[in-house]
């Protein structure tokens, strides 16, 4: 597989277990050495000149662990001065990291924390010293939901001026945060292209629709050759499947109106889910014609 | 990229020493391996002292801590240097360090130069206490400072010898547990064996033991001894055992090569080994 990003923003890097997504990232980061072929970062090769290629790169591959006897402070600071962090400014960086990420107290050994706890610490020391490419991968795994939210709004603000990459296997997660995704199986790269592109593209095939009161399901007969199913939720709720183009999704919800009040009407599934089961689904997730990455 | 403010080899290197070291005050290893060395050599010297046994000379007397650092420098140097390298593989700590902009031989030689500052000081712990004992019964006058003085750089190179070697044998291991018990079982038990079995029994000069390098340590004190052979009588069978004792200048050219060619070794490994799993 190939390719390559420039300036800021953030890409997602999808696929099943064992697709190569952490493996992609090892090699990245020198974690791995290529049998062929060449991982590059700002044009250094990181086999060859791997402190050079490191030199603005943040990385969270797998599950790091600080030394367990140091303290968040020492594990963060110790990190800031192999990237040539002064020690006159440290006291003040780590505090910006402290309040960003809500770390635990900086005098407690990281062995002693939790998972989610120990996670934070990692992504500050990942983040110290301001890299301008950050490489994450699963970045918020063993994180409970505020901490994940705060990871997201973080991240969502650095992808402003900084490239980040990273894997996930939370589809909401990687709608929310990037900009771009990359699409992966056995190696290969399936699709590669902006979320808006996928959105537009995976159109999803299902919608649930939600009415004030209870609709009994002969009531929706008149949106007859429009849909292919309809099912029962609930006595409000429905999920409906149709061919997936917008002016059939419209034409829905107008008919749905006109039988009975609508409370909500929304994708079934995620853009990202029904591209992601779309693109696994074909043989050996094989990819689709056209749009695929170089 | 932003390489101007990346900090030089030798910078990350201080800092990796520096890390290394709180890492071995934090976690007890040093005050504990200090302490059981204490509780040896006090015992050792105040029991000379209560029972008088002051030696032939100083130097016999000085002798008597400096001929147990070939096994007690083992101990310590694997202790030491048993996990300094499999800790980057078999736990989490991996994926913090290796994914920083420094360079694996800068992380190795930072962990060296720690391991090997700890090493020294309970080796000198070693020589210091009975230097105690030996100026109690022969004053400072009586003291022979350059053969002393000999006897700790050779001590020093030793411990050099070892860590090397620790940090093979842990270059060779993911579980920095499994890397740790390996090393003290390699280096302590396995040496004795070859010592005993090559050396003592079989009467092949054991040139390549770390342990026979390790005896040339108090010759400066004790002057050069001889290979000697001993024949007993046991159940009617004659049994000839050997004695070997290396020459001060073969001994150091042994534990030299140990420091480099291991270390060499450790740092191949090192650099090449991946992060999997």
């Amino acid at each position: 597989m190939s390719f390559a990003y420039e300036g800021s923003g953030a890409i997602g890097y999808l696929g099943p277990n064992g697709a190569g997504k952490t493996t992609t990232l090892k090699l990245l980061t020198g974690l791995l050495r290529p049998t062929a072929g060449v991982a590059r970062i700002d044009g250094v090769d990181i086999r060859e000149h791997p402190k050079r290629a490191m030199a603005d790169v943040g990385a969270v591959i797998e599950t790091p662990e600080p030394y367990p006897s140091q303290t968040v402070a020492e594990s963060i600071q110790m990190v800031s001065e192999f990237r040539g962090g002064s020690s006159a400014n440290i006291a003040h960086d780590i505090g910006e990291l402290h309040e960003m990420l809500d770390l635990p107290p900086l005098g407690a050994r990281t062995g002693r924390l939790s998972k989610g706890q120990r996670q934070r610490v990692v992504i500050a020391a990942c983040l110290i010293r301001d890299p301008r490419v950050i490489i994450l991968d699963e970045p918020t795994g063993g994180l409970d939901p505020k901490e994940r939210i705060l990871i997201r709004n973080l991240l969502n603000r650095l992808k402003k001026d900084h490239l980040i990459l990273m894997s996930s296997h939370l589809m909401q997660e990687v709608t929310d945060i990037c900009d771009q995704v990359i699409f992966i199986n056995q190696g290969k790269i399936l699709l590669r292209d902006t979320v808006e592109n996928v959105a537009t593209r995976f159109q999803s095939r299902a919608v649930d629709i939600e009415f004030v009161d209870p609709v009994p399901i002969e009531r929706l007969s008149p949106l007859g050759s429009m849909i292919r199913t309809i099912a029962p939720i609930g006595d409000r709720r429905f999920r409906i499947t149709f061919d997936g183009s917008v002016s059939a999704r419209a034409e829905i919800l107008t008919q749905c109106v006109r039988i009975a009040p609508v409370i909500s009407y929304s994708s079934a599934s995620l853009v990202l889910e029904d591209a992601y089961l779309s693109l696994m689904q074909g043989p050996n997730g094989a990819a689709p014609t056209g749009g695929t990455g170089d | 990229m932003d390489l101007a403010r990346l900090p030089s080899d030798f910078a990350q290197w201080r800092t990796a020493v520096y890390r290394q070291w709180k890492f071995y005050l934090r976690t007890w290893r040093f005050l504990l391996l200090l302490i059981f060395v204490l509780i040896i050599v006090v015992a050792f010297t105040a029991v000379s002292v209560v029972q008088g046994d002051s030696g032939v000379s100083a130097a016999d007397y000085l002798n008597g801590g400096a001929s147990s650092l070939g096994i007690f420098g083992i101990i310590i140097g694997a202790f030491i240097g048993g996990d300094a390298i499999a800790m980057d593989f078999g736990s989490g700590t991996g994926y913090f360090m290796l994914v920083l902009p420094v360079k694996r031989i800068v992380l190795l030689l930072g962990r060296y130069a720690a391991a090997f500052a700890v090493t020294v000081i309970l080796i000198a712990v070693f020589l210091v206490v009975p230097l105690m004992g030996a100026i109690y019964f022969w004053g400072v006058s009586g003291i022979p400072w350059v053969a002393l003085g000999q006897t700790f750089l050779l001590s020093a190179l030793y411990g050099l010898a070892v860590i090397s070697t620790a940090f093979f044998f842990s270059a060779l291991f993911r579980s920095p547990a499994v890397s740790m018990i390996a090393t003290i079982l390699i280096l302590f038990l396995g040496f004795l064996i070859i010592d005993g079995v090559v050396g003592t029994s079989l009467g092949y000069e054991p040139w390549f033991s770390l342990l026979y390098a390790g005896s040339v340590i108090g010759l400066p004190l004790i002057g050069q001894p001889h290979h000697t052979e001993m024949v007993s009588h046991v159940g009617g069978r004659m049994i000839t055992t050997h004695m070997w004792y290396p020459y001060i200048w073969e001994g150091t050219l042994i534990l030299f090569g140990y420091f480099v060619v291991f270390l060499a070794l450790s740092a191949i490994i090192y650099q090449y080994k991946e992060s999997k799993g």
